[in-house]
């Protein structure tokens, strides 16, 4: 039970002066989870990680973390760890009296202190640099910093805000494996916050999908990739034609269209480019853009519905600017939505 | 951003207390005695009235002081400006090493007590001073020439005074400027005096106000150059409030011009912000439409 | 080009010689052999140099002037630094009347406030002349505190604040943990910056004094009306001197003109 609610947020509402920025947020996180939060700027992702940090005043509701009520305790004393986008090194100090930091206002001293901070260091692949100062650090480098600093202090939550986003592509990738590595090595509670969807995809045991201030889903990276419950995440994890359903009838554009099969009673179908059929079906569309991808090949189309994103494979013969083309969205393959916003 | 007021109020409020308590009071009720009537010792009672500025501006010594006041620092803020655009110019286009060894040169004085700087010119425009001896030997003046106690000396006093800050303040104007200005309108074929006018001066405006603010309150508030330069009958505003003080115990009078002092800085540093924002309206204006 | 070559250099030497050339005279002159303030100085010595020590007025207003720079100062960082941090890292509500207030001194001409002083706080209040011009210097240098010591705090990140919490500091400890180090040598800078603006300070002192207590430059120029001889010369180039050395050095180790 404790360890299928390790960390809760219940009816949690947090504000800004006057403007709620997350109203009525209820999540439960399994111990040794890792979490990721997704959703566009603004949603309040940020806002949700500080309030569980306590570095936010809570306004209503309630953070419980590994069975007790931690709303109202102050963060120097919650056992949670926070990795800043920014990393938040302290500039005046070396490397090791960064990841020394906490371990000295906890007590520790002498050989008992080194030790730790010393397999910090290690623990992040850091050997030989303990004596350096943050401005002296490549990103990567400042980034394991400040993973080493939160890691050692052993919290019971680490969260994670947008950890990756200033690395470059390459060092991101490395920094992920290196992120799932500390995880499954330590068994900590992660929560990370990104932009990205297969950052997403790529390393969490579920996934929150939030947007504007309330989860719109909780799942397994399948879940979230293959069974969007609504219009906003299928939007949001790739789904390019979203549409409303309405009496059975596919709703675009203004009009209804009858679609080929049978049409489950639910608010929206999506389809990604791929499941989409070109070359037949009932629709009718005009080719406006066209864009070669290695294998496939994907085709924009004006059609009565609005515009349409199909994808084929690229060894098909191509089809022409303007050229006219039957197409079709078999209602069994595309995923059903639960609300249409 | 922190979010807890009470603790942003407790941090905050005891230096906007001390400075209100030993500042901002006592300096406004002082203000506001110029605005009661006065009674016969000349401190201040009874209810409020202008004839305190009627009866200032009504002594032809006031206003010979006034306009000696606004005159002076009008004069010395055109005079620093057209020299200090050009030390500004010639400083930056010396070699980076050069160029720091000689802005520390020119910020050297505002480190010197103004009492020193100012009493230097005494052994220079003294009766017996380098001026005079050197006109005297030239043959210039036959007896020594009275320069000191003059508004020639209060002038030079203050200009040396202020001149620093209007250099520095052109040096980062003339930096911030687009590089290839001047060699673009040089490349159109403008002359030296146009290049100056159509392109140097608008774009160093804002630089050219802020010096101009500092310069002109500065002389407007000197007190030391025209006490020791000026003497005790060539009056500033700040001197003549001295007096007026300690001399003649006319504390509305020298209310009135704490009054006319205050709103003479203010009126200058408004109206200065108001010509570099307008030009920088329109700067931008300009290139919205582009 | 050649006359942009001869421009140069005559300008820059005519503006150094104006700005520059005064102060040389200074130094020269208070090496002077003779009973008068004179230029070129008559002979050399070292008599007017020792003589400023032995006035006994000197001695006694450097002490009150340099008990005014160094104590006026720090109180007006004491108030300072805690104002700059509320002001800088807190949605703080009347923030911008609290900047205006607390740098209002630095607007306003150095005689008005000491004349409202002397009146309204000295006269009413039975206020004492040390006391009251340790008001008006601390008034005076506070301006400055905040600017240099907020502009400091702006340069860095706040986020750091947190992340010290949340390995287990208090807010206070933050502060003097992961803050003041980060932002000593900008209070370095504004306590050299306060302490010069205080020392040479006139105008503010003019009406604050009593029998015995003067600030040094008021004391000075007292002393000038008086007497015409070298000393005060001698005086002004050792201060000068103090000063330049002072912000030299300020310069060298803590690179003093970023801050100020
Ligand atoms: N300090 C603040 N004061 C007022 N409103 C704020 C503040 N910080 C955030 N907000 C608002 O709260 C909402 C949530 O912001 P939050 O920073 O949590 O978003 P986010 O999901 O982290 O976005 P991003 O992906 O851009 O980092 C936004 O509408 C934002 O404008
Ligand atoms: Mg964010």
């Amino acid at each position: 039970m404790s360890d299928l609610k390790y960390l809760s947020l219940e009816k949690l509402t947090l504000a800004y002066g006057d403007t709620v920025a997350v109203a009525d947020l209820d999540l439960d996180i399994r111990r040794g989870e890792l979490i990721a939060l997704l959703g566009p700027s603004g949603c309040g992702k940020t806002t949700t990680m500080r309030a569980i940090a306590g570095l936010l005043t809570v306004k209503s509701g309630h953070v419980r973390l590994d069975g007790a009520d931690i709303t109202h305790v102050s963060p120097n004393k919650r056992a949670v760890g926070l990795v800043f986008q920014s990393y938040a090194l302290f500039p005046h100090l070396s490397v090791y009296e960064n990841v020394a930091f906490g371990l000295k206002l906890k007590g520790l001293r002498g050989a008992a202190l080194d030790a730790k901070v010393q397999s910090g260091i290690a623990s992040v692949g850091l050997n030989g640099f303990a004596n350096r100062r943050p401005g002296e650090l490549s990103g990567g480098q400042q980034q394991r910093v400040a993973l080493a600093r939160s890691m050692v202090m052993e919290p019971k939550v680490l969260l994670l805000d947008e950890p990756l986003s200033n690395l470059d592509a390459r060092l991101r990738l490395e920094m992920r494996t290196e992120l799932q590595r500390v995880q499954k090595e330590t068994g900590v509670t992660m929560i990370f916050v990104t932009h990205d969807q297969t950052e997403a995809l790529a390393l969490a045991d579920r996934i929150v999908v939030m947007k504007r201030g309330a989860i719109e889903q909780i799942g397994s990276p399948q879940d979230i990739y293959n069974r969007p419950q609504s219009s906003f995440v299928a939007d949001f994890v790739g789904f390019e034609n979203v549409f409303a359903l309405e009496g059975g009838k596919l709703k675009a554009n203004g009009g209804l269209y009858d679609l080929q099969g049978d049409v489950p009673a639910v608010a929206g179908l999506a389809w990604r480019p791929r499941m989409v059929t070109l070359g037949s079906g009932p629709f009718q569309g005009k080719v406006r853009g066209t864009s070669f991808a290695g294998e496939h090949r994907e085709y924009l189309l004006d059609t009565p519905l609005g515009p349409i994103k199909a994808e084929v494979d690229a060894s098909q013969p191509m089809h022409d600017l303007g050229a006219e083309l039957a197409f079709d969205l078999p209602a069994h393959r595309a995923a059903p939505l639960a609300s249409f916003a | 951003m922190f979010q807890n007021r009470a603790e942003a109020l407790a941090l905050a409020l005891p230096a906007a207390i001390f400075a209100a308590a030993v500042f901002l009071v006592p300096v406004l009720i002082l203000l506001s005695e110029g605005f009661r009537s006065a009674a016969v010792d000349g401190a201040a009672g009874g209810g409020w009235t202008l004839s305190a500025f009627t009866e200032f501006f009504s002594s032809s010594l006031n206003r010979t002081v006034f306009l000696r006041t606004l005159r002076l620092g009008a004069i010395v803020t055109v005079v620093s400006a057209v020299i200090g655009y050009a030390a500004a110019f010639a400083i930056v286009s010396l070699k980076p090493s050069t160029k720091g060894k000689i802005t520390g040169l020119v910020v050297l004085p505002l480190m010197i007590s103004p009492v020193a700087r100012t009493y230097a010119w005494i052994v220079i425009l003294g009766r017996t001073g380098i001026v005079n001896q050197a006109f005297q030997a030239l043959g210039i003046s036959e007896a020594p020439l009275r320069i000191l106690f003059s508004e020639t000396a209060i002038f030079i006093g203050l200009l040396q005074l202020f001149l620093p800050l209007m250099i520095i303040s052109l040096i980062s104007a003339l930096e911030n400027m687009p590089k290839d200005a001047i060699a673009a309108a040089r490349v159109l074929g403008a002359n030296w005096f146009q290049v100056f006018w159509k392109v140097i001066l608008p774009l160093t405006r804002e630089g050219l106000v802020i010096g101009g603010t500092l310069v002109f309150t500065g002389s407007l508030t000197a007190y030391i150059t025209p006490a020791i330069l000026g003497g005790s009958k060539v009056l500033m505003l700040e001197t003549l409030m001295y007096q007026q003080v300690s001399v003649s115990n006319n504390f509305v009078s020298a209310s009135v011009i704490a009054f006319i002092l205050i709103v003479m800085s203010f009126a200058a540093n408004i109206l200065l912000k108001r010509v570099a924002t307008a030009r920088n309206r329109v700067r931008t204006e300009a290139r919205g439409t582009q | 080009m050649t006359a942009r070559n001869f421009f140069i250099p005559v300008t820059l030497f005519l503006v150094i010689a104006f700005l520059i050339g005064p102060f040389l005279i200074i130094v020269a002159a208070s090496f002077s052999a003779g009973e008068t303030l004179a230029f070129p100085p008559q002979g050399f010595s070292l008599r007017w140099i020792a003589k400023v020590f032995t006035v006994e007025s000197f001695r006694a207003s450097f002490a009150m002037s340099l008990f005014l720079a160094i104590g006026g100062t720090a109180v007006a960082l004491m108030l300072g630094i805690p104002a700059s941090y509320a002001l800088s890292r807190y949605k703080l509500p009347g923030a911008e009347v609290i900047r205006t207030v607390v740098s209002a001194p630095i607007i306003v001409p150095g005689i008005i406030v000491g004349l409202a002083l002397l009146r309204y706080i000295v006269v009413p209040f039975g206020v004492g002349i040390t006391p009251a011009l340790f008001l008006a210097h601390t008034a005076l240098v506070l301006p400055y505190a905040v600017r240099v010591v907020s502009a400091s705090l702006d340069n860095l990140r706040s986020d750091i604040e947190e992340a010290a919490v949340l390995l287990g500091s208090s807010r206070l400890g933050a502060f003097f943990r992961v803050v003041m180090p980060n932002i000593r040598g900008g209070i370095l800078s504004a306590f050299i910056l306060g302490f010069v603006t205080s020392f040479n300070q006139v105008p503010v002192s003019l009406f604050l004094s009593g029998p015995g207590v003067r600030t040094l430059p008021v004391d000075m120029i007292a002393y000038m009306e008086i007497v015409f001889d070298p000393s005060v010369a001698a005086l002004s180039s050792l201060l000068a001197f103090l000063s330049i050395g002072i912000v030299f050095a300020a310069e060298r180790f803590l690179g003093f003109s970023r801050y100020v």
